[in-house]
């Protein structure tokens, strides 16, 4: 009755995926009724009046001052939009993704998965892939809303992409640490406060100290920079990562790239020695963090999830 | 016949509190186990480990051959657990329920369909396939929760407590189902500290106090072990009957003593016969009375219920 072990290595992506009965346990339970319409149908309200709202207040004082381009209002409406969703992205990717194991634990139906055959690997990928969906759906769902931009002009495909990468990014960086602390705490309430707080951290703090930090590394630079160029190379790896750590600093550095030197890869910088340096743009270091911090939190979360406890 | 559930020295310590101690259980495969003890004797947390829960201090414990912290998924494929409580996802169908639990077990998508239905139709629960979990009764959970375990044909149920908290109609459907399940060949290894279920279905037993097994055995051997005789009483009508009845009985196999007891409530005279014999000595008892035209007003065997062992065998000790 049960598949044999060969059988079982050789299941494709899709099978892994959308053969997982958590995933498909997840998502009826996630997508059951009229629930997840409404709040889809309300979601894209609310950022539809938004959308309206900032257009108004621009073009009311573009018409004040009677200056102003389309593709000013294009780019406006354009961050304004990803700034709400990468808002959206961090209060609900810890939401959804700290109750995935521990609750089960308080519904008492952890006991039950794992006397089952069920991989810890395929439970806790399973509710990592179920909540990733549900964000996925409102991010894309807001494409269309991003794409007015377009409208106006300003705003290229590119950096439509590279957005969406960031976020998706970012969602997929905080479900993880939020499944992680699933695993680990005993109750949801306790997981919830460790998600924000790492979520937090990253979206919040570690921009506003990267603000305070980044001049005063930067007179640095200005200083030493000049008698000795490693340091001053040492001082844009630096800056560079921590930029790359947190998704804020990440938009930012990236989409000011492409507007300041169309480039969405690898770059050179010229030193004030004359030396040149290769630098990436902030998203890939972002991605490949993102994927790192991913793979290992997941990884500790599936030992935890498959040891057998002490009590 | 095999022992499928077997543990060798169990212990299990938290802390200083020592909550199972030395355990020998012996499950013989078929068998409909009853484990019985008070609130606290280390049943629950047998049972967690037997199901790979949790680990123990020290010991050994096989289910079906395997090691349980050796070798959890073999004995995962082995057991269907049901744990003493619920464990429902309320946001669920019925039919999803066991669906999801049936793929959890590696159950192909094509054969689930029918499995789920015949699973319902176990448990009699067909007509509620579509409703929401969280709508049945206590004793339909806790039917729907016996058709989980039984969703990849597993050798062994181990179920704790599975009749607790569920009305009197509900408690002897959920037995008449365990019965159902042995016959399928299913070896029951359940928890219970209600005597009457484990005396009125179980083959086997086992008594649990404060952590230590301190009877195991067939129910025959059980009732031999710890009441080596029999006691009848037989009332006779007249004193004559009653001096005639003395030698007859007396020279059947078994029949260690036979001794005039006072009277009935009613004055009648009565007999009390100290027995170790089979049960067709007591056969022969009544029948050569009756062939001899003795007149009896009583023939009563006394009662030597569960009750009776239980309480000689534990002494109120709870960890």
């Amino acid at each position: 009755m049960t598949a044999d072990p060969i059988s079982r290595n050789r299941r494709t992506l899709k099978e892994r995926l959308f053969g997982n009965p958590m995933v498909i346990k997840e998502l009826r339970g996630r997508m059951r009724g009229a629930r997840a319409f409404i709040v889809l149908t309300i979601y894209l309200g609310l950022m539809s009046i938004f959308l309206t709202l900032i257009y108004a207040l621009y073009a009311q004082s573009m018409a004040f001052s009677g200056s102003g381009q389309g593709g000013e209002i294009g780019r406006v409406l354009f961050y304004s939009i990803v700034g709400v969703e990468l808002f959206l992205v961090t209060f609900i990717a810890p939401a959804f993704a700290a109750g995935t194991i521990s609750g089960e634990r308080e519904r008492q139906t952890y006991d039950l998965l794992r006397t089952t055959l069920l991989p810890a690997r395929a439970l806790v990928g399973g509710k990592l892939f179920a909540t990733l969906s549900y964000i996925l759906l409102l991010l894309l769902a807001a494409i269309p809303l991003q794409s007015i931009a377009f409208l106006f002009g300003g705003v290229s495909e590119i950096e439509l992409i590279l957005s969406f990468v960031v976020l998706l990014s970012t969602a997929v960086l905080l479900a993880s640490v939020g499944v992680f602390f699933s695993a680990l705490t005993r109750r949801t309430l306790s997981a919830s406060v460790l998600s924000y707080a790492f979520a937090l951290l990253t979206v919040l703090i570690l921009p506003i100290g990267l603000m305070i930090l980044g001049p005063v590394i930067g007179s640095l630079t200005s200083t030493y920079g000049a008698t000795a160029g490693s340091v001053e190379a040492a001082m844009y790896y630096i800056i560079g990562l921590f930029l790359a750590t947190n998704p804020l600093g990440t938009l930012y550095g990236t989409l000011q790239l492409l507007a300041d030197r169309q480039v969405a890869g690898v770059f050179d910088v010229t030193l004030q020695n004359g030396a040149v340096i290769k630098l990436v743009s902030p998203w890939i270091v972002f991605v490949i963090f993102t994927l790192i911090v991913t793979v290992v939190l997941l990884a500790i979360a599936v030992r935890r999830v498959d040891r057998i406890e002490e009590s | 016949m095999n022992a499928i559930i077997e543990t060798r020295n169990l212990v299990k310590r938290y802390g200083k509190l020592e909550a199972v101690s030395n355990l020998n259980l012996i499950v013989p495969e078929g068998a409909i186990y009853g484990f019985v003890g008070p609130n606290g004797a280390g049943k629950t947390t047998t049972m967690r480990i037997l199901t790979t829960l949790m680990r123990p201090t020290s010991g050994e414990a096989y289910v079906a051959g395997y090691e349980v912290t050796r070798d959890p998924r073999n004995v995962r494929r082995a057991i269907g657990y049901m744990p003493d409580f619920f464990g429902v996802y309320d946001d669920m169908r019925v039919w999803e329920y066991l669906d999801f639990f049936a793929a959890c077990y590696d159950i192909p998508e094509r054969e689930r369909a029918t499995l789920v239905d015949d699973l319902l139709e176990l448990v009699d629960l067909t007509h509620r396939k579509n409703d929401m979990v969280d709508k049945l009764s206590r004793g339909m959970k806790q039917r729907l929760c016996l058709a989980r375990t039984l969703a990849h044909d597993p050798q062994v149920l181990i179920l704790d407590e599975p009749a607790s908290g569920l009305d009197p109609r509900a408690r002897i459907e959920i037995r008449e189902l365990l019965v159902e399940l042995a016959n399928m060949g299913k070896t029951v290894f359940f928890s219970s500290h209600i005597l009457s279920d484990v005396s009125e279905i179980c083959t086997h037993i086992g008594i649990i106090e404060a952590g230590q097994m301190v009877a195991q055995g067939s129910m025959e051997e059980m009732r031999r072990q710890l009441m080596p005789h029999r006691e009848i009483k037989i009332t006779f009508l007249t004193v004559e009957d009653r001096e005639r009845a003395k030698g007859l009985i007396g020279s059947i196999d078994g029949v260690d003593d036979v001794v005039e007891i006072e009277a009935s409530e009613k004055g009648r005279p009565r007999l009390k016969i100290i027995f170790t014999g089979e049960d067709e000595g007591v056969a022969l008892m009544s029948q050569r009375l009756s062939t001899a035209g003795i007149a009896i007003v009583g023939f009563s065997e006394e009662e030597r219920s569960l009750e009776a062992l239980f309480m000689r065998v534990t002494k109120g000790l709870v960890t």
